[in-house]
């Protein structure tokens, strides 16, 4: 993350950028030391700035980026890994002639993986042939035999192609590393390229930047075609799920193609078809692009213990009724075994030498090679053959003796996993680090698409930028920053903006075709954030009094904290304590609040609305997702808050919750567009509002205790609902059960009375889908809410404030009656409208890695 | 020797199964000995799709799905095969050496020696570890003939080993069956496997059946074969061999071959997902192999 401190260092110094190593390669500097053509007017541009407005603009991308909910999970790291995507607002750039030059080299590359693939899963020509060793292919664990003679419609199998490219010290442009399974990046580079044209408009339109919208509409042209069905094809976004270091760029992407973000669990294989399961009942897919590594598809083919998969996909797959892109087996692609033989492979399948070199690779099998490696071991970088989660390449200078040794075993041990790479001295490029300029090395990706017969490349990429001086630090997870990518055009670009949409799209993703999942996370999404207010004001209410000037009678602090622990849901908490803990409740207090290990505390249940939401993300606006941002930090700040203890007002360290909880309600009922999904959010909030409201006022108004008792326990109620100044405005003072019950209870012009939970749950219901085929019969959750409403209505107030014995009995049953009505609502919603897995077992246990 | 096979596999299950996916190895193949007349396969319940393909090592892999509740999955292969025995009788002492073996799996561009190197390599259970490669050397000389060297390894497996079908589970690993001594015939076969492959020589597993004959003037149980397995060797020149160190032979006319692969995993007679279920299904097997 940039933090832009102003320093002593003069502005206008601080963004001049000068080389490194005057002499040495640089993408600024030409030999003679002279600025490029292509970067002068940048450079100058950034100089006219300064340092003020520079660092003003990075400020603003970021909050962006973080609004955006742009982030980069690192793994490893729980809930603290998630990061906000790192911009460096100064672009990388390129010129339209050096562009052109490496496109025809990338264009060729992507052809002939594509060749190489079709090969490998084909005839294996290159085999038989002496191309390939052998052990290539079959010792590699991306090879999936389960995918031998599968093809896709076209002439290409390889969909997309990325490769990341780093200049090395000659001026020459090498490929480290070939992506062909699911390469991410499109997406953070789409989503630089926004912000860029957003906080630098002008320096963006000036620099006659190629678009990168077209690019997008051939991969969304690409994947439709590839759909087996002549009707409108159905193309998802297949995610691990919201925990994945790439989530953001998955949802983004799917919103931005207009596709449904699907998890494993959202698809089915039936007779032989790929299904999603949605509210409308199970819709066929076509085309999926997957973001989930090939040997976790299919449970039944591939690894058995694979939660990420959908069971049988393959065989759909080999029946031609559902493509995948990239297809499954395309790992293999990616060993870097393969460049080594590169040369070679490209004289057998295209008949000519690559245009554009990879960088050396030496094979730990080789035995020429490893006589190399073991006697260059400090120049190398040494790379593992299968990425495996957690295994990362190894420079070995900067390894410590005893990690030189392992490593030498590591590679004795299994010669066929390893390669080395020279580690590469980048050209640098100037980035900013929140304080100046400064060189540093930079990784490109590029990415193609198939189109037609040919490849069409991204005229742009994502570039990262080393943490420091050694381009051995490039990486997200080591929390390199990225840089938008501009290929500059001779020729001015016709005005038309990126952020811009493809063609529109039939909808797809509209109303009842969401993912059944969504809309379930967006009915806990209301439940949870109304079980964390509901908590929030009960807790504010119990500080004031605790801490007020008269002392608590022990009933009434018995029943305040009881109440705490049954709106929470944190029971046994208070209901069994002690009377010592009653009288000194702080820490019991404190874990309702912080604890994240207590189910029902209230920091649990904002993570598990924040869950959902990110679940569900793709249908919240992006005012929503500050808004969540909000109570994410808000979260944060809690643990700050109450470390030292309660203090004097420690309701006021819950305002901000409590605020951000209300903006979070305020915007979803003005801005959101009122789908099936908002019907269930509203309907998760209200059932949960209106089970709350009901305990609330069960607690406070149905024991048996003195007048003075009484009232202030009234008094508390009022006031964690909000409702205590109408109450006085209307009551003038004086507080009485039945005309406060009047107003918790009936009163439909009080947004927080039972009544009017009971009514807007009535009319989500009338709005489900399921509930619109004419049937007169009333279905069980209408048979409940009819019961819950006309009980409520015929009440008779003085029949329910009556003392029945010392309770107020006839009222604390009808509340509960209330309460388990509105429970088998929810029980009823869940049972028709969300998919429940059951969960699958594997027929034969097996643990073997392959 | 021509056979009848019928090949009953019930799985009964505590719990209801609400649907299933699995993939079947368990329809016999063609091979260079051996000629499928026919073949058949029958699920109960009945399969909402079902299909069958030719998979990568040429078995006949079976698909099906189903997706109406069940207690109770039974599976029915029959088929009618010819087959015949190796073209080898017991004496092996011909073809390359064993340094020989080497050198041209390492030198030749042959294709079947190519492909061959995909059976050297470590597979999804059979892993080379140091302690096997020592027990297998004293079988094997640079110098004598690879196939005989592999006949004395077959022989003193069957020699070392006691077959105990309580001693192991399908995930015992190869360690474990070296140190106890004792096993089933896919213990042997891995371990046989692991043992060529740590000297050099490629090697793959093979499931079938077996012929049983029953002991002198007592009739034939029905349901009494068995499922078995056993492994095959490369050498260049003689191409692959059959070795059964269960039974301390080579593999015969009796040895009716379903599918082979790197090892089990590849060939597993069932696999799959199933929903629901409960735990710890009954699995009941019945094989029986008619001579017509």
């Amino acid at each position: 993350m940039i933090s832009a401190k102003p320093t002593d260092t003069a502005p206008l110094e601080v963004m001049n950028y000068v080389a490194s190593r005057p002499g040495a390669c640089d993408e600024v500097f030409d030999e003679a030391g002279n600025v490029k053509a292509h970067w002068a007017q940048l450079l100058s541009s950034l100089k006219g700035m300064g340092f003020d407005a520079f660092a003003d603009r990075q400020k603003k991308a970021l909050r962006i980026l973080r609004d955006d909910g742009a982030t980069y999970n690192i793994y490893d790291q729980g809930d603290a890994g998630s990061r906000t995507w790192g911009l460096d607002l100064v672009p990388a750039l390129i010129s339209s002639e050096e562009w052109a030059s490496t496109e025809a080299g990338l264009l060729e590359r992507a052809e002939l993986f594509n060749l190489l693939l079709k090969d490998i899963y084909g005839e294996r020509k290159l085999l038989r042939s002496g191309v390939l060793p052998p052990e290539v292919l079959f010792a590699h664990r991306g090879f999936l035999r389960a995918c031998q003679g599968l093809d896709l419609p076209g002439e290409h199998n390889l969909v997309l192609h990325a490769v990341d490219m780093m200049r090395d010290s000659s001026g020459q442009l090498r490929v480290l590393t070939d992506r062909s399974q699911c390469p991410s990046g499109l997406g953070y580079a789409l989503e630089n390229r926004t912000v860029m044209s957003r906080v630098l408009p002008s320096l963006f339109r000036n620099s006659r930047v190629h678009r990168l919208a077209p690019f997008f509409q051939r991969l969304r042209v690409k994947l439709n075609s590839l759909s087996p069905s002549d009707d409108q094809a159905r193309v998802v976004v297949l995610t691990p799920g919201a925990h994945n270091e790439t989530y953001f760029e998955h949802a983004y992407l799917a919103n931005y193609l207009g596709l449904d973000l699907v998890q494993s669990g959202d698809l089915v294989v039936r007779n032989g078809f790929v299904w999603m399961k949605s509210l409308a009942g199970l819709s066929r897919v076509d085309v999926i692009l997957r973001r989930v590594d090939d040997w976790y598809c299919d449970p039944v083919e591939l690894r058995s213990d694979s939660q990420l998969g959908v069971a049988n996909l393959l065989e759909v797959v080999r029946a031609g009724r559902v493509a995948i892109a990239n297809p499954l087996g395309s790992g293999i692609l990616e060993s870097p075994v393969l460049l080594k033989f590169l040369p070679a492979i490209a004289k057998a399948l295209l008949g000519r030498d690559l245009r554009l070199g990879s960088v050396q690779n030496y094979w730990y099998a080789d035995a020429e090679d490893r006589a190399y490696i073991d006697a260059h071991l400090d120049e190398l970088v040494i790379k593992p053959v299968f990425r495996r989660p957690g295994e990362r390449s190894v420079c070995a200078r900067e390894l410590s003796e005893q990690q030189r040794l392992a490593l030498k075993q590591r590679l004795a041990a299994a010669p066929l996993d390893y390669v080395a790479q020279p580690l590469i001295e980048a050209a640098p490029m100037p980035s900013f680090d929140g304080r100046a300029l400064q060189p540093r090395p930079v990784i490109v990706r590029s990415f193609a698409v198939a189109c037609d017969n040919s490849y069409a490349l991204m005229p742009g990429a994502l570039t990262r930028v080393g943490v420091d001086e050694s381009s051995f630090h490039i990486s997200n997870q080591a929390g390199s920053l990225s840089k938008d990518t501009w290929v500059i055009a001779s020729e001015p670009q016709l005005n038309l903006r990126d952020d811009e949409q493809p063609e529109p799209q039939a909808n797809q993703s509209e109303l009842n075709s969401l993912p059944s999942r969504v809309v379930e996370n967006l009915f806990w999404m209301g439940r949870y954030a109304e079980r964390a207010e509901a908590s929030l004001r009960i807790l504010r209410t119990v500080f004031v009094l605790l801490n007020g000037e008269e002392d608590l009678p022990d009933t009434v602090r018995r029943i305040l904290l009881g109440a705490v622990t049954k709106i929470s849901s944190t029971q046994p908490g208070f209901l069994e304590a002690s009377d010592e803990e009653l009288a000194d409740p702080e820490a019991r207090l404190l874990g309702v609040i912080t604890d994240a290990n207590l189910v029902g505390s209230v920091r649990s249940n904002l993570n598990a609305m924040l869950f959902c939401s990110d679940e569900s993300k793709e249908l919240l606006s992006s005012d929503t997702l500050r808004v969540i941002n909000d109570i994410r930090d808000a979260l944060g700040e809690l643990d700050a808050s109450f470390k030292p203890g309660l203090n004097s007002a420690p309701e006021e360290a819950l305002d901000p919750l409590v605020t951000a909880l209300m903006a979070l309600s305020g915007l979803v009922q003005e801005s959101m567009v009122r789908n099936i999904g908002w019907h269930f959010l509203q309907l998760g909030r209200r059932l949960e509002r209106g089970m709350q409201t009901a305990t609330i006022i069960s607690e406070f108004l149905s024991p048996e205790l003195a007048p003075a008792e009484q009232n202030i326990l009234i008094e508390a109620m009022l006031l964690s609902m909000e409702t205590l100044i109408s109450y006085r405005r209307r009551y003038r003072a004086r507080l009485a059960v039945q005309s406060s019950l009047d107003l918790v209870l009936l009163d439909t012009s009080n947004p927080r009375s039972l009544l009017f939970q009971i009514e807007a749950i009535d009319e989500h219901l009338k709005r489900l889908p399921t509930n619109q085929e004419p049937r007169h019969e009333l279905q069980p959750e209408q048979r409940a809410i009819l019961e819950a409403q006309s009980s409520l209505k015929l009440s008779v107030l003085t029949e329910l404030s009556q003392r029945d014995g010392g309770e107020r009995k006839k009222l604390s049953d009808k509340l509960a009656q209330v309460g388990e009505l509105l429970a088998l609502i929810s029980t009823q919603i869940s049972d028709k409208h969300f998919d429940h897995r059951e969960s699958s077992r594997q027929l034969v246990r097996s643990n073997w890695e392959f | 020797m021509k056979y009848r096979i019928q090949h009953v596999t019930e799985y009964q299950y505590a719990d209801r199964v609400s649907h299933c996916y699995n993939l079947a190895h368990m329809v016999p193949r063609n091979t260079l000995r051996q000629r499928c007349l026919s073949t058949q396969i029958s699920v109960s319940p009945e399969p909402a799709h079902e299909h069958r393909r030719e998979d990568y090592f040429g078995n006949q892999a079976y698909h099906f799905e189903v997706q109406r509740p069940h207690q109770k999955l039974s599976i029915c292969s029959s088929a009618q095969v010819e087959t015949s025995a190796q073209p080898f009788a017991d004496n092996l002492d011909f073809g390359w050496s064993c340094s020989e073996v080497r050198r041209k799996l390492e030198q030749s561009r042959d294709h079947e020696c190519l492909l061959a190197r995909e059976f050297l390599l470590d597979s999804p259970m059979v892993k080379t570890v140091a302690e096997l490669k020592k027990y297998a050397e004293p079988s094997f000389a640079d110098d004598k003939p690879l196939l005989v060297c592999v006949r004395d390894l077959t022989k003193r497996i069957f020699n070392d080993f006691s077959y105990c079908p309580e001693a192991t589970t399908i995930a015992t690993p190869l360690e474990e069956v070296l140190k106890n001594k004792k096993g089933v015939c896919q213990d042997f076969a891995h371990l046989q496997i692991a043992c060529l492959r740590a000297l050099g020589f490629p090697a793959k597993y093979i499931s079938g059946y077996i012929e049983t004959l029953p002991p002198p003037g007592q009739e034939k149980l029905v349901g009494s074969d068995a499922s078995h397995a056993w492994l095959s060797v490369y050498s260049p020149g003689e191409g692959w061999v059959e070795f059964d160190p269960t039974n301390d032979s080579l593999a015969g006319e009796q040895h009716i071959i379903t599918a082979w692969g790197r090892d089990y995993f590849d060939v597993t007679p069932l696999r799959g997902v199933i929903y629901g279920g409960g735990d710890n299904p009954a699995l009941s097997v019945s094989v029986d192999v008619a001579r017509l």
